[in-house]
């Protein structure tokens, strides 16, 4: 009896086995060897999945045979993914970098790109990243402040505050007013947008040289640090004053979409937010207009928008691109300047032509609102210009914790009551110190 | 003994097939990793690199001056805590009751499992959603009864963080570990509970002198379960709080997750993974010989 016990379990394993490996690869066609993967983060944004299929589609149709697949990352930055990848050897052929390019150079994932390719479309140089270059470079992206014309005229305010204590008491008639002053979310990442913008505007130089080293560069030599910074803690004092008196109770539960509703449903004043917002006004339907502002310092500097277009971040082809793939790589990074492309990507984030060869003004929208937003910021840039932020370079960029993680931490500490100041600088200087050793 | 005996000389073959498998995919996704991940734990490897540095116990000296880290147990032991004392003793009382009902038994156990059949991104989720403070369901509930100043914010307040997470996972598992206790109840001989009719014993001495003691094996897995469960506690954590406030709801795995995976630091992390995986080692052979000597003893 166990004899038959054992030759039967014996004929039902290899049966399986053999089953497993006749299936294996049964689901793939004929063509599956000539398709790219490339990675975007669309997640529910309509006008970066507009986009993304239109480049598709060039690319499709200048390359027959070949397809395009969509890894869409959702509201995510690909570093979990891209490890995943990178850890099973199967890095899709383009990715989007974003700040990730120093560690994905650094393990030898990215294939450089030559100055042609930069060249043939009319891009400004990117700063070189070691040496090389690797990435499109696709535009303007700025940082500011979005705010409902129509509350801040009703508190007499049309025109960007100069200093920060400006700002705060504009925020200050709002509120007495009865209008939500600001509108700020706890739970995901978009909680760091004020602190990321007060210590990129104030303790950053405006209009760095590349041959005086920046905070970053001292703070990783460690010549400064937050805790002996005074800056960093005046720029944590008046978070918590903004905290305190401006963001409203159980913010700290809500996160990117609850904020974008509420702002965009005409229930806040004021929105810390990137330019990347006027690409969903459309979509959205908002019928209000909307101004976008430069951020007022906190150390009597002139108020200014931050761009983010200085390190290189875009798309970059890979190493699992070889031979024939590499080619249709490049030629997918080609497309992107598509004129019809291109301007499907400028709409979508709401960023301006810096390709002056590609026949494409500006981001265009047929929806009033959202090109008055687009007008607004193209003259809020041309009246109070940008500064790089935190870097000159990829070379000279914090560790990326500190923006998607470390600064939340510290904004919902502050939501939780935390009025510490040395306890929250800690938290930022060992932060920082961890993530050196992963950089 | 025969049968056994012509298993071990002529039925190897069959068992080989039979345990091979599993032995098989065991060791290369749990034993083999964790042997990688003691190597790592020596390295300061990134992630993003295929050629890790030796920096030989250099994480091991860092680990044991770590705030954070130190936290992270605290936090991890306070949800085990809770959630070790409810599935262990909280699941046992209402399997207790859940055995005594008359009518309706099948579908008011079901009601009972069906939060452990979803999965915990899911469960995590819709507590996400119901705890939101301006849009969650137990606020807006609470506001539409006129009691508005009863709404908290559930999730992001460091009061009630702590009971928001443990409520999460009561709900998801307290059927699992009433199943367990049920089925348990179910193997108790009637003629016992004949015997103590007769001699007029009330539902508290049944239950002390003839359940519980019938059903410490039970406890003792559970108890053994329910600590895996919070020592574990980690994709109810990514879904919701992703650790926060601050870092307040980091538990060990979420830390070991966050310093791997968000902070390139997987040698660090693979250091505490480490030191963690033998501090269970030794607190599950301690539980288990102190529980199986307890239960020797009744």
């Amino acid at each position: 009896m166990q004899k038959r016990t054992g030759t039967g379990a014996c004929v039902l394993w290899v049966a399986v086995v053999a089953g497993l490996v006749l299936s294996a690869g049964c689901g793939k066609d004929a063509d599956s060897g000539k398709v790219i993967r490339v990675t975007r983060n669309i997640g529910g944004r309509e006008g970066f999945r507009l986009h993304f299929k239109a480049w598709q589609e060039a690319f499709e149709r200048d390359n027959p045979g070949w397809k395009i697949e969509l890894i869409d990352l959702g509201n995510q930055n690909g570093d979990e993914f891209y490890k995943a990848r990178i850890a099973t050897g199967d890095l899709p052929e383009v990715v989007m970098t974003w700040q990730l390019t120093p560690m994905l150079v650094k393990g030898n994932h990215l294939v450089p790109l030559d100055e042609a390719y930069y060249g043939k479309f009319g891009i400004p140089l990117p700063r070189k990243y070691k040496g090389r270059y690797y990435t499109t470079q696709g535009g303007i992206q700025v940082q500011g402040i979005a705010v409902n014309r129509k509350m801040w005229a009703d508190v007499g305010i049309t025109t960007p505050p100069q200093t920060w204590d400006e700002f705060v008491a504009g925020l200050a008639k709002l509120k007495a007013k009865g209008h939500r002053p600001l509108v700020l979310g706890g739970r995901e990442w978009s909680a760091f947008q004020p602190l990321f913008y007060a210590i990129a505007t104030n303790m950053y130089d405006r209009d760095p040289s590349p041959d005086k080293p920046s905070w970053t560069i001292r703070r990783n030599r460690a010549e400064v640090r937050f805790a002996t910074d005074p800056t960093a803690r005046l720029i944590l004092e008046k978070m918590i004053h903004l905290l305190d008196n401006f963001v409203e109770k159980g913010a700290a539960s809500d996160g990117y979409n609850e904020e974008q509703r509420i702002f965009y449903g005409g229930k806040g004043a004021t929105w810390m937010m990137g330019c990347w917002i006027a690409g969903d006004v459309e979509a959205n339907q908002v019928d209000f207009e909307i101004d976008y502002w430069p951020i007022p310092s906190m150390t009597g500097r002139k108020p200014v928008l931050i761009t983010c277009s200085v390190p290189q971040s875009g798309w970059a082809m890979t190493t699992s691109a070889t031979g024939e793939k590499r080619a249709k790589a490049r030629a997918f990074l080609e497309c992107f300047y598509d004129p019809e492309v291109y301007q499907l990507f400028l709409n979508g984030e709401g960023q301006f032509a810096a390709a002056s060869k590609v026949p494409v003004k500006g981001p265009r929208s047929a929806w009033e609102p959202a090109q008055r937003l687009f007008d607004n910021i193209q003259r809020t840039m041309d009246e109070y210009g940008t500064t790089p932020g935190f870097h000159i370079a990829l070379d000279d960029m914090p560790p990326p914790i500190l923006f998607s993680n470390t600064m939340k931490a510290v904004m919902q500490e502050m939501l939780a009551g935390t009025r510490d100041v040395d306890r929250l600088l800690k938290m930022l200087d060992d932060d920082w110190d961890s993530a050196l050793k992963g950089m | 003994m025969g049968n056994a005996s012509t298993f071990g000389r002529r039925g190897w073959p069959a068992s080989l097939i039979l345990c091979g498998p599993a032995v098989v995919l065991y060791g290369t996704f749990v034993v083999l990793p964790a042997v990688l991940g003691f190597a790592y734990s020596l390295t300061d490897w990134t992630g993003w690199t295929a050629d890790p540095n030796f920096v030989g116990l250099d994480n091991f000296r860092e680990l044991a001056g770590d705030e954070r880290f130190a936290a992270a147990i605290r936090f991890t032991l306070s949800e085990t805590w809770m959630i070790v004392a409810f599935f262990t003793f909280g699941s046992l009382v209402l399997a207790v009751l859940l055995d005594r009902l008359r009518s309706v038994k099948g579908i008011v156990r079901g009601l009972f499992f069906y939060p452990y059949v979803l999965s915990i991104l899911v469960a995590a989720l819709l507590f996400k959603y119901l705890c939101n403070y301006n849009h969650g369901a137990i606020n807006l509930l609470l506001r539409s009864v006129g009691l508005g100043e009863w709404a908290q914010d559930w999730m992001m307040d460091p009061r009630w963080v702590g009971y928001f997470i443990f409520a999460m996972v009561g709900w998801s598992a307290a059927g699992f570990f009433t199943t367990l206790y049920l089925a348990n109840l179910q193997t108790i001989p009637t003629e016992l509970y004949e015997a103590a009719s007769l001699d007029g014993a009330g539902p508290l001495s049944v239950f002390t002198r003839i359940q519980l003691p019938m059903l410490v094996p039970t406890v003792t897995t559970n108890l053994v379960l329910a600590t895996i469960f919070g020592i574990n506690l980690f994709g109810q954590i990514v879904v919701t709080t992703e650790g926060g406030p601050g870092y307040r709801t980091a538990t060990v795995g979420y830390y070991i997750y966050w310093l791997g995976v968000k902070n390139n630091r997987q040698g660090y992390a693979s250091a505490v993974s480490f030191t963690v995986f033998i501090a269970l080692v030794a607190v599950a052979i301690v539980q288990v010989a102190l529980l199986r000597r307890r239960q020797v003893q009744l």
